[in-house]
């Protein structure tokens, strides 16, 4: 039993910390600290200064070309990242489908992918959800048929995120209407630039289109482009959930939004009126819970112990905190978060703010787009399902 | 950062789980709150485990163990509810052997350690609710003997424990100081009036008329926070056992019992409350470490940590408490039944060191620009 990091950790902590303070640009630094507006090129422009480094697929082992690093010094890496103003990493290449790529795609598909993910070039994004498949994903309908060295794809994805950036996606489709509905689905990459693909931006009630409809209308995929093997996509995808436990509570952005937290509050004058306070207090206790929660899966991981029955509870506790803190930053402007002008979300926007404090621009939208993470990535009600289930049986 | 038990420890937790399972069931508990919350018997099993010299030092004749092992042992205290106030003595033995003067340690804890005289702290005042600085006792000393006059409440076994570490006013030139004494109850001008609390566990009122006392230190508020320190630490232990216990007769109850032709634990409306009751429990634990390995930390990172590990504890306990009753239905609410028993411990247990609402009022105030586990 040890709070402390190792001598070793806490060296490897200051040289990720000083390559960051040298490498992170600070424009982008200034908007993500305030929550203006980020674009597609800030985003790339981290990215690619990441995978210029190496540290782009920051999780992968050295024999895929990534850093090797223990759980630990991940962790550390995305704490050191996020607290600095770091944007986060948009995870679809190098988070999710890299790691299923190393475990379940051929030689041939390491070659053709990884590098493209790991230097931050190629823009991926995920074909997951569909319409008619939310939390019970399993349900999903988007149709592949093999035909010859092919496979023709029909059917709609829904809700992918930043896809209109996207240059390839990984989806799961049907590839067999036998058996369980988990049983006849595979994991495929496809070319976004193929024809028959449409993708239509979604309009979110924040003002923004983070989110997309694809549709997929006799979209031919070369064959090759199956990962693994045809009707294994859920377990495929199941593993990449499997290594995602962590990074989902973002226990480090939390750290860092409630120092902004606090900067609003006080700005505001509400940090002295204790009604207020209390409420930031609570907070702060959730999120010091929140990590002492993901530092007790991340020692079970050193250890080589079993964590999963605690590891369900981040995305539950995680979500709730991050729609908490952007929820207390709207109240603390008050009225002042209510005017809905969306060039004062944007850098170097010279115009007037009413209430002031630019600063306040963004608070409204921040928390209205924050309702979605309760809501994705299996809803907090299917989360429970799966605590309860390790509970009670 | 390693959250694993050695293998030293989770030996003393088998041997701790191991008595309570064996050796403090729910009838002999039961039949020591009918006699009055306290056994000294059973007080004396906890120190022939080597319980009572767990923080005193082996040169004492302790085991000069550290907090992680006095949080195991706690939590498994807590999974059976003990009532004896172990909590008191890791307190008062390691007040003592950090603050008292040799002579006083060697009179004391040796004899504690082995279970013979049980030292309980004595510092709650009617009026101070949860304010450590509010201390109406007086101190003064004459010929070089010091004496104690005032009422302290609550005191754990009151009427039983061989002596109190007691925080008193010292009347100085330069200003007035809280210092902690010792004080036997034997000594003359000490009455105690018990009762139980609503744990079933024992307490008293103590009144110190002019009553002989030892000076343990002339430096007690910093004492007394350290000491009410590791009293929250051991609190939060506690309770995870307690809540650890309570949500396993829970789902216990709820894979047995059968309402419209099924289990009920195949509802989904009660299923997730028994996922918010895991959600509690395990901040609960977390928070729990936490409390325990900052207690060595500097004194005001240490007091922000216990403020925060409480205010989790207590938020924890009501939840897990409340939920574990309504999930019971009507049988919760029986004498007869143990979880009512789990439900009034974490009750009580809230309000012990500080209550949820203080705790958030000491967070609040100790707020700083940045925060986590390591600020």
């Amino acid at each position: 039993m040890d709070l402390a990091f190792t001598p070793e950790e806490l060296a490897f902590r200051d040289e990720i910390r000083t390559w960051v303070k040298g490498n992170l640009p600070a424009d982008i630094a200034h908007k993500v600290h305030n929550a203006m507006r980020l674009t597609r090129d800030d985003m790339q422009r981290w990215a690619k200064i990441l995978g210029k480094k190496g540290w782009l697929g920051w999780g992968w082992p050295t024999q895929f070309g990534g850093p090797g690093w223990t759980a630990v010094q991940k962790h550390l890496f995305e704490e050191e990242c996020a607290l600095a103003g770091a944007p986060r990493v948009v995870p679809f290449g190098p988070v999710m489908v890299a790691p299923v790529i190393m475990a379940f795609g051929n030689a041939e598909q390491h070659k053709r992918f990884l590098p493209g993910i790991a230097s931050g070039e190629v823009w991926w994004s995920q074909g997951y959800s569909e319409p008619g498949s939310g939390s019970d994903l399993a349900s999903l309908k988007t149709r592949a048929e093999r035909v010859g060295d092919k496979y023709i794809v029909n059917g709609q994805k829904t809700w992918t995120t930043l896809g209109q950036y996207g240059e390839w996606i990984f989806c799961l489709v049907r590839t067999s209407t036998e058996g369980k509905p988990q049983t006849g689905i595979s994991f495929l990459l496809i070319d976004m630039k193929s024809p028959g693909i449409t993708v239509r931006p979604i309009k979110l009630l924040d003002g923004e289109c983070e989110v997309n409809e694809v549709w997929f209308d006799n979209v031919e995929v070369p064959a090759e482009n199956l990962v693994g093997e045809e009707n294994k996509g859920w377990n495929y995808a199941k593993h990449l959930l499997a290594h995602e436990r962590t990074n989902i509570a973002d226990v480090n952005r939390a750290k860092r939004e409630l120092e902004r937290l606090k900067r609003i509050a006080k700005n505001e004058g509400v940090y002295d009126d204790l009604r207020f306070r209390d409420e930031i207090a609570k907070l702060e206790v959730d999120i010091v819970a929140l990590e002492m929660l993901v530092l007790r899966v991340l020692s079970a991981e050193k250890s080589g112990k079993n964590s999963l029955d605690i590891a369900g509870l981040l995305k539950i506790k995680g979500s709730e905190i991050q729609q908490r803190y952007t929820e207390l930053m709207m109240l603390a402007a008050g009225p002042f978060a209510l005017p809905c002008i969306f060039e004062a979300m944007d850098a170097g926007w010279q115009g007037d703010f009413p209430g002031g404090t630019l600063t306040n621009a963004p608070l409204a939208a921040n928390y209205f787009n924050m309702r979605k993470t309760t809501i994705y990535g299996g809803s907090n009600e299917v989360q429970r399902n799966i605590v309860a289930q390790t509970v009670l049986g | 950062m390693d959250f694993d038990f050695s293998d030293d420890q989770e030996q003393l937790r088998d041997a701790v789980r191991k008595w309570v399972d064996k050796g403090y069931d729910f009838e002999r508990r039961r039949a020591i709150v009918a006699a009055g919350g306290f056994d000294r018997a059973a007080y004396g099993e906890l120190a022939e485990l080597g319980l009572t010299g767990l923080y005193v030092s082996e040169a004492h004749g302790g085991m000069g163990m550290g907090p992680t092992e006095a949080m195991v042992t706690m939590e498994e205290l807590g999974r059976g509810i003990v009532l004896e106030p172990l909590a008191q003595t890791l307190m008062t033995s390691a007040t003592l052997q950090t603050h008292a003067p040799a002579v006083l340690q060697a009179a004391w804890l040796p004899r504690m350690a082995a279970g013979e005289a049980i030292v309980v702290l004595a510092h709650q005042e009617r009026g101070a609710r949860y304010q450590l600085s509010r201390c109406a006792a007086q101190a003064s000393e004459s010929g070089g003997q010091w004496t104690v006059t005032g009422t302290k409440s609550l005191v754990a076994a009151g009427d039983q424990a061989d002596a109190y570490v007691v925080p008193a006013m010292v009347h100085n030139p330069g200003g007035n100081q809280l210092a902690l004494f010792l004080v036997e109850r034997s000594a003359s001008g000490v009455a105690t009036q018990a009762y139980a609390t609503q744990d079933g566990s024992r307490a008293a009122e103590v009144a110190l008329t002019q009553a002989p006392a030892q000076l343990i230190t002339l430096q007690g508020m910093g004492a007394l926070e350290e000491a009410v320190d590791i009293g929250i630490a051991c609190v939060c232990a506690e309770a995870v056992g307690v809540m650890d216990k309570t949500l396993a007769i829970t789902v216990e109850y709820m894979n047995t019992r059968k309402q419209f032709g099924v289990a009920i634990a195949s509802f989904q409306a009660l299923r997730h409350r028994v996922a918010d009751m895991k959600m509690q429990l395990e901040l609960g634990r977390s928070m729990s470490y936490y409390a325990s390995l900052k207690l060595h930390a500097p004194a005001e990172e240490r007091r922000r940590a216990m403020a925060r590990a409480k205010y989790q504890l207590g938020t924890s306990m009501r939840f897990i408490g409340q939920q574990a009753v309504q999930l019971h239905g009507g049988i919760a609410v029986t004498d007869e039944y143990i979880v009512s028993h789990y439900f009034k411990k974490l009750t009580q247990l809230d309000m012990t060191f500080g209550d949820t609402l203080h705790q958030l009022g000491e967070v609040s105030a100790r707020m700083q620009d940045t925060a986590g586990v390591f600020a």
